[in-house]
């Protein structure tokens, strides 16, 4: 092999992890390749994008300032939905958002923000080739040494998968097994323009500022729930299900997510909204247990959502701020010169990446529990119900509302303790 | 033989345009920029000519600063090297000032034996450029070509005109202008794409051109520039059983002259 195909690193997918990886290893001098699919770098994504600021700063210092981002998010807010009625919590806190500071959160719109992340690591000296399909690795005596693409060959000391959630490169690999049905769910979200001063009005926001809004009990019945993020001149809305339930439920994805956006409580945000952008995905649901066993092999190791790097604990949702992590702990792996598989999951250690995720690893027990999609939201619902309707009659107590409402739902004391402790266990 | 200059042209991609319904005012701003898609053919053809000939192809644009992304792509497609006359007025510029900047461009690269255009542009498919060319270096020019052949100083090709194909023969220099099915035009694997990136790029600003008063001043003025939009008259037909709303459709379909 010629020194014209052989590169330091081969990384295959220029989203946040692979651009975040190749960035930090051209900084330090190394020969770097990015291999992109798209046409552009982020021309194939469909992220309803929020991304937690602390990674970028962990790529340079300061990097943030002169992304492309939307708004920093100065509200988080969870609906809980039943029928037509709805209960909101918004939380803001201005430390959050200091004046002068890192803000901590912003809105993104991924083609534009992966495609600026892109050129900022082409600037390092990284060589990205876009438009191009990875179609298999290239294998040595139990070694990766390249890949394919195209007719072509190119190989590398390393190679990096960084190829997204339904990872081709990890699963030939023999990393990743086929993902199950069980363990994803399948995103659809469109991004419907609004002017800037409507959003601001709508979502009570100063310029600049943005939302976050969850929803749960939107999904009737289905594991899964809703998503909202204001953008500087559009809304990112969207909901996430668990698919084999979806089509146990007789009912398209489409159609619900169709009555989601006539919700009385989601209408009137995105009213006179034009949408310009339709797009489905994977997105994986399983947050610490989801991560493959073995995140590396002789020449190879995977980074991002490729290697499960992805959290879904029902207040947030966090995935490209974890991919870009994973990025910059597997580059210092290979800049640390040792051997970079052990030296990888070192990093993935000292850089709090595994440990913040096992951390939160019970929340997948508490959204297992079924009842969080429909009848919970309508208990909560029924509950506020009782609270707030005045006719001029006498009220029962809301004690008694309670029970009443519980009973309704067919929700026993016993399940309710039950769920309940699992709930506390789990958090 | 020497070198075969292809031209190409670095468009606004269509997907992102955007069309204000109530004024029909295009907005260009989120519109990345691609080689003109026949360009692409038209690159191939040049390429495809050239290696039957044994010499070199050779890559012209006039754009402005942007259009730098356009070099590397081009030069991924077989080109050896790049010429490029940047300036900001080819933004707004017709086909007489184009082919003026190429013709001049042209004339310093010096030695060449085809040249190869696009029948017309992606975004104004004005077939201006390529005749002129021809014009202004005083060399015969063959349009609407679907099939060429070079054999020795001699070019033969077939033109694709509306109701008949015409054989004409032509000597070498000449400007041909392609039809995009001349050939198609593969997209660049891998090796392609890197190659591409290290190819040279030669830049002439308007200055180094030799050019007259006059050469840089459109002959067209734009008078306007709007989109079209189609307007949907939402009718919708929800009363009554199936039958009395598959008549109000035929009979809402008749009014509309569509039956």
């Amino acid at each position: 092999m010629s020194g014209e195909d052989k590169f330091d690193v081969i990384i295959i997918g220029a989203g946040p992890a692979g651009t975040a990886c190749a960035y930090t290893l051209a900084k330090e001098g190394k020969n770097v390749l990015v291999i992109e699919r798209g046409v552009t770098a982020g021309s194939k994504n469909v992220t309803g994008g929020r991304f937690y600021t602390y990674a970028l700063d962990l790529v340079e210092p300061g990097l943030w300032k002169d992304a492309t981002l939307e708004r920093k998010v100065t509200h988080e807010q969870i609906m809980m939905m039943d029928g037509n009625q709805s209960i909101t919590i918004d939380y803001s806190n201005p430390l959050f958002n200091k004046e002068g500071e890192m803000p901590q959160s912003f809105t993104i719109l991924r083609a534009v923000f992966d495609e600026w992340f892109a050129s900022k690591a082409e600037e390092q000296g990284a060589v990205i080739a876009c438009g191009i399909k990875v179609d298999g690795l290239i294998e040595e005596n139990g070694r990766i040494t390249g890949v394919k693409a195209g007719g072509d060959e190119m190989f590398a000391d390393l190679v990096i998968a960084a190829d997204g959630v339904n990872s081709m490169i990890a699963r030939e690999a023999g990393l990743v097994p086929e993902l199950s049905d069980k363990t994803i769910g399948v995103g659809v979200k469109e991004i419907i323009e609004l002017p800037a001063k409507t959003i601001e009005e709508r979502f009570h926001l100063k310029p600049g500022e943005g939302a976050s809004l969850l929803m749960l009990g939107c999904t009737e019945g289905i594991h899964g729930g809703g998503f909202l993020y204001t953008n500087n001149e559009s809304i990112s809305l969207g909901c996430v299900f668990t698919p084999s339930e979806a089509a146990a439920h007789g009912r398209q994805v489409h159609d619900i997510f169709q009555d989601l956006k006539m919700h009385p409580s989601i209408y009137p945000l995105i009213e006179g909204g034009k949408t310009v952008e339709y797009g489905a995905h994977l997105v994986r649901e399983e947050g610490y247990r989801g991560i493959p066993k073995q995140l590396y092999r002789d020449g190879l190791m995977v980074i991002g959502e490729a290697a499960g790097f992805v959290l879904n604990i029902g207040y947030t949702i966090r995935g490209i701020d974890l991919a870009i992590v994973s990025g910059v702990a597997a580059a210092r792996a290979v800049i640390s010169g040792s051997n970079p598989g052990p030296a990888y999951l070192e990093e993935l250690k000292n850089i709090k990446l595994l440990p913040s995720m096992k951390a939160v690893d019970g929340y997948f027990d508490l959204l297992e529990i079924h009842r969080l999609y429909e009848t919970y939201p309508k208990v909560a619902g029924g509950v506020f119900n009782k609270m707030y309707s005045i006719s001029g009659e006498t009220p029962v107590s809301i004690k008694k509302g309670i029970w009443g409402v519980l009973k309704d739902n067919k929700v026993s004391l016993w399940q309710l303790v039950k769920d309940g402790i699992r709930g506390y266990r789990s958090i | 033989m020497s070198n075969v200059i292809v031209c190409f042209k670095w468009v606004k991609a269509e997907d992102d345009l955007r069309i204000d319904s109530s004024t029909l005012a295009v907005d260009l701003s989120k519109s990345k920029g691609k080689i003109s898609d026949y360009d692409r053919n038209a690159i191939e053809a040049a390429r495809i000519a050239s290696e039957a000939a044994g010499s070199e192809t050779v890559a012209l644009t006039f754009g402005s600063a942007d259009t730098k992304t356009a070099l590397k792509d081009a030069l991924s497609r077989g080109p050896k090297q790049a010429f490029w006359v940047n300036d900001v007025s080819a933004e707004n510029a017709d086909g007489f000032v184009t082919a003026n900047m190429l013709a001049a461009a042209i004339r310093k690269i010096g030695s060449y034996s085809l040249i190869v255009c696009g029948e017309g542009a992606a975004d104004t498919y004005a077939h201006q450029v390529g005749p002129r060319i021809g014009a202004l270096l005083d060399i015969p020019v063959i349009s609407f070509v679907k099939e060429m052949r070079i054999d020795g100083n001699r070019l033969y090709a077939v033109r694709k005109l509306e109701d008949s194909l015409e054989q004409v023969e032509a000597d070498l220099p000449a400007v041909v202008t392609v039809l995009p099915e001349i050939n198609p035009a593969p997209i660049p694997g891998l090796k392609a794409v890197l190659e591409g990136g290290k190819k040279p790029v030669t830049e002439f600003k308007i200055q180094d051109l030799d050019l007259e008063d006059g050469d840089t001043s459109r002959k067209t003025d734009v008078v306007s520039f709007k989109g079209c939009s189609m307007s949907r008259k939402k009718i919708l037909i929800n009363e009554g059983d199936a039958k009395e709303r598959v008549t109000a459709l035929v009979a809402a379909l008749k009014k509309e002259g569509v039956l």
